[in-house]
């Protein structure tokens, strides 16, 4: 079913500007960080706006205030109805599809066996209202099976639908949605915001140029406004992408409150903590490296690493074989509560990170008043002032840093309250506001009186 | 008949290296000594020559009727004596116009008076031992480190011989009245304090090339109608800046060379201006009413207190360590550990730690030479860690000579 907009009753809507909002993780179907983020964005952002969100995949029973929620899989026969139909896209019946089993946040060079004007897909399903028919998304795990298809199919049902739908600007989260935003710019004219919070080059290091590559350099290129996470995206789609910076506004991602707690250390000595998908994007070779040096200086020191990936094995050998695995753990992945029993009782956070567009765990380890150890290649470390920076190569100046938290109780106060005090400006109202200033900056919306 | 008293403050630290958590133990050498060659040159080029040189021209083509007062700290002499002799023979040229006085301060340009009456003092007579060895004076007038002040530190100045001090004028402690007079110290008897006039200062020091200013380009013939306002309701106007504001904060392209050349004539074309050093002022005016300041005050960041040094948990720690190895260091009387003790006094180190982020942040990043605040405190405790093993193990030199000695008497 779709989801009426629940209009605060004491205010007027009206006047307010509407986005349509494309999504892709969306809770509660989430992996990462990715639907958590879109989602409290929205919720922030419905202060200031009607927003309609549009995500393949969701929960008819989950309503979310304030917000006019989309799913292409929920879609009803009345609704389709009022779409009606579109010459855009023909059938051809002889088209094979192979699944790739992309996954965005892995790296991967894949490439699409169909073209966007010419579909039928497993993926689609017709549905007979009256005498006519309509197609609906038949998704079930957003990025298992052929995720190029997936998103392909999901372009061409938002952007009918769009048709349906009265907006002033199209806002589009990452590659996935990109080709969904431009099919809507195509049809509609409405101006196209891409909201960028992670890179196939962040994924996949410098030399991606694969087919997600290309979806982004397009859809970066087709955009008017580009809203990177950090600075550091920013110049990555500057750098990278060739995108001129005057179309690029960055936008910090907020945190939602948490009630940190404090529980009984596990074992008696000091622990170091790496929280993050073990993938090469995340550093976590140099997480190994980090410990290594610092037990040579204090051997009272467990390294632990919460996550997994396919640098999972790796790690582990490495660890033995510089003959710290008695130091280091690997716990696998861990759902959101064993995370933040971690946290409760870590006493430095590292993140060495390769190139991370943004990266909220060291905001979480913050709220948690654990001191943090992140890399200068990195979203956070842009907005947060109560934290020591390395560049994620001088393994030496984090193994000291580490070493000087551990040993300096002084250090660690200032560190954590001054991080505190950044706290106060990582907030999603803070971005709804700078994505408002955004459109207006740009003339994407009517100027509000 | 009002005296324009220029006042300039002269310092260069000693910064510490990079030092690491995994060098403790095993580098006994702290200090940078290539970033402050680096430095010392850069400014040396770019401000003490090229300024001295111009301050030297004016006292002669006026005939000695321009007059200026300087103070230079004991760590800045020291590495003009080590690096740059030439500039330390540029003042001594001013000192020897007797149109230049050189004013006290403490040797390491450190916060002593805060933590210990004692090496406050001894830094103050090291301090004077340097100026006679180098001018020729004895100084007559005193300024605390970065103007740091209150009622105290004027009278334990008094108890000195010094017969004036200097401060900032402060408003919350000025009220409505004006800097351009001498004042008493709250609870002293003969001294007498110079008040910063910030407002005049700062159009020089800091607002000089501010091209969003609504004065910008400050002319000097402007900036002397603002001095000669003060006739008829003030006797001083005390211009306290640093040195480095020449050509060094103030680049030589803003034109503040130009405007300095012209200033002296500008000023003295009101006949009854003049210009004065701090002990001919303070010979010739009266004090006219009390200035009491019960808190420190300072001239530094927007605060005008101590929180530029001393506001964060680090800095105070930093600061509370070093004091604490007062008794242990002297009693190694070791000249080395002594000094080195001293050196880590400075100021600086802690200005470097300050986490105003938000408001004067950018100040302190301009002079630090490290990439966070964290980084100061982290190089500074680290060194500080191994020093303090190095005095522990002095002092164990000097005592087991007396233990191994009775050891060894049951075997003789």
């Amino acid at each position: 079913m779709t989801t009426p907009p629940i209009l605060d009753e004491l205010t007027s809507k009206a006047d307010l500007p509407k986005i349509l909002m494309l999504g892709w993780e969306f809770p509660p179907v989430i992996n990462g960080g990715l639907g958590v983020a879109c989602h409290d964005l929205c919720i922030a952002l419905s202060k200031y706006a009607n927003v309609t969100m549009i995500i393949p995949k969701s929960n008819p029973d989950f309503v979310v205030k304030n917000l006019n929620l989309i799913g292409m899989n929920t879609i009803d026969a009345k609704t389709l109805r009022n779409i009606g139909h579109t010459d855009t896209y023909k059938k051809v019946k002889q088209v094979h599809f192979i699944d790739t089993h992309l996954n965005p946040y892995y790296n991967g060079n894949a490439s699409p066996h169909h073209d966007l004007q010419n579909l039928t897909s497993q993926y689609l399903k017709t549905v007979k209202i009256g005498d006519e028919t309509a197609e609906v998304f038949q998704i079930d795990d957003l990025y298992g099976g052929d995720v190029i298809e997936k998103v392909t199919v999901f372009g061409k049902l938002a952007a009918k639908l769009a048709l349906s739908l009265d907006f002033d600007v199209i806002h589009a989260h990452d590659w996935m949605t990109m080709i969904a935003g431009m099919e809507i710019k195509a049809k509609t004219g409405k101006p196209l915001v891409v909201h960028v919070h992670s890179l196939e080059v962040d994924r996949g290091g410098p030399q991606s140029k694969g087919w997600v590559y290309q979806v982004e350099k397009h859809g970066m290129e087709y955009a008017d406004l580009l809203m990177p996470v950090s600075n550091f995206t920013g110049h990555i789609i500057h750098d990278y992408y060739q995108i001129p910076w005057s179309k690029i506004r960055p936008v910090h991602n907020g945190i939602r409150p948490v009630e940190p707690f404090k529980s009984a250390p596990m074992f008696k000595e000091k622990m170091v903590l790496f929280v993050g998908r073990l993938t090469r994007q995340k550093g976590p070779e140099f997480f190994v490296d980090i410990a290594e040096k610092v037990l040579q200086k204090d051997q009272n020191v467990r390294f632990v690493m919460a996550g997994t990936g396919e640098y999972f094995n790796p790690l582990l050998e490495r660890a033995a074989q510089r003959g710290i695995a008695h130091r280091f753990h690997l716990t696998g992945f861990l759902n959101l509560d064993k995370v933040r029993k971690l946290l409760s009782i870590a006493d430095v956070y590292i993140m060495p990170s390769v190139s991370e567009p943004f990266g909220l765990s060291a905001v979480e380890a913050v709220q948690f008043g654990i001191p943090a150890v992140i890399s200068k290649q990195s979203g956070v470390a842009e907005v947060l002032n109560g934290a020591l920076k390395f560049d994620y190569w001088d393994i030496n100046l984090a193994a000291a840093y580490i070493l000087n938290l551990l040993h300096d109780p002084v250090l660690v106060e200032n560190v954590t309250q001054d991080a505190y005090k950044d706290l106060e400006n990582i907030s999603w109202d803070h971005a709804a506001k700078k994505v408002i200033d955004g459109y207006n900056a740009f003339h994407l919306i009517p100027e509000m009186v | 008949m009002p005296s324009v008293c220029f006042y300039f403050q002269v310092h260069q630290p000693f910064r510490l290296k990079r030092y690491s958590f995994f060098d403790i133990g095993r580098d006994h050498f702290y200090e940078d000594d290539e970033k402050n060659r680096l430095i010392l040159d850069k400014v040396s080029e770019k401000c003490y020559l090229k300024t001295n040189r111009k301050m030297l021209e004016l006292i002669n083509r006026h005939k000695g009727k321009f007059k200026i007062s300087y103070s230079i700290s004991g760590v800045a002499i020291e590495q003009f004596e080590k690096h740059r002799p030439d500039v330390l023979q540029s003042f001594v040229d001013l000192a020897n116009t007797g149109c230049v006085e050189f004013i006290s301060e403490t040797y390491y340009h450190s916060l002593s008076f805060i933590y210990s009456k004692n090496e406050f003092r001894r830094q103050v007579e090291m301090h004077k031992a340097k100026i006679k060895q180098h001018f020729n004076q004895v100084p007559k007038v005193f300024r605390n480190t970065e103007l740091i002040y209150n009622n105290e530190v004027a009278s334990v100045v008094e108890k000195m011989g010094f017969k004036a001090i200097l401060c900032e004028g402060v408003d919350r402690y000025l009220g409505d009245r004006t800097p351009n007079f001498l004042y008493q110290p709250a609870g002293t008897l003969k001294i007498k304090a110079f008040l910063k006039n910030y407002r005049l200062s700062d159009d020089i020091a800091f607002r000089f090339s501010d091209r969003n200013w609504a004065e910008w380009p400050l002319q000097a013939d402007t900036f002397a109608s603002w001095v000669h306002k003060v006739a008829g309701n003030g006797e001083v106007v005390n211009l306290f800046m640093d040195y480095e504001t020449f050509g060094e904060h103030q680049w030589e392209e803003t034109g503040i060379f130009e405007f300095l050349d012209h200033l002296p004539m500008e000023i003295m074309k009101h006949k009854d201006f003049d210009f004065k050093t701090l002990s001919e002022a303070a010979d010739m005016y009266k004090v006219r009413d009390i200035y009491d300041v019960p808190d420190y005050s300072s001239w530094a960041d927007a605060e005008r207190d101590l929180s530029a040094w001393l506001s964060n948990a680090m800095e105070k720690e930093a600061a509370g360590r070093i004091y604490k190895l007062e008794e242990k260091v002297i009693s190694t009387m070791n000249p080395d550990l002594i000094e080195f003790w001293g050196k880590l006094q400075t100021s600086d180190h802690f200005y470097y730690m300050c986490t105003k982020f938000w408001s004067d942040g950018d100040v302190h990043k301009y002079f630090s030479p490290y990439d966070s605040p964290y980084d100061a405190y982290i190089y500074y405790m680290n060194v500080l860690a191994d020093f303090e093993t190095t005095v522990e193990e002095a002092l164990q030199d000097i005592k087991p000579v007396k233990k191994a000695s009775r050891k060894k008497e049951p075997t003789t």
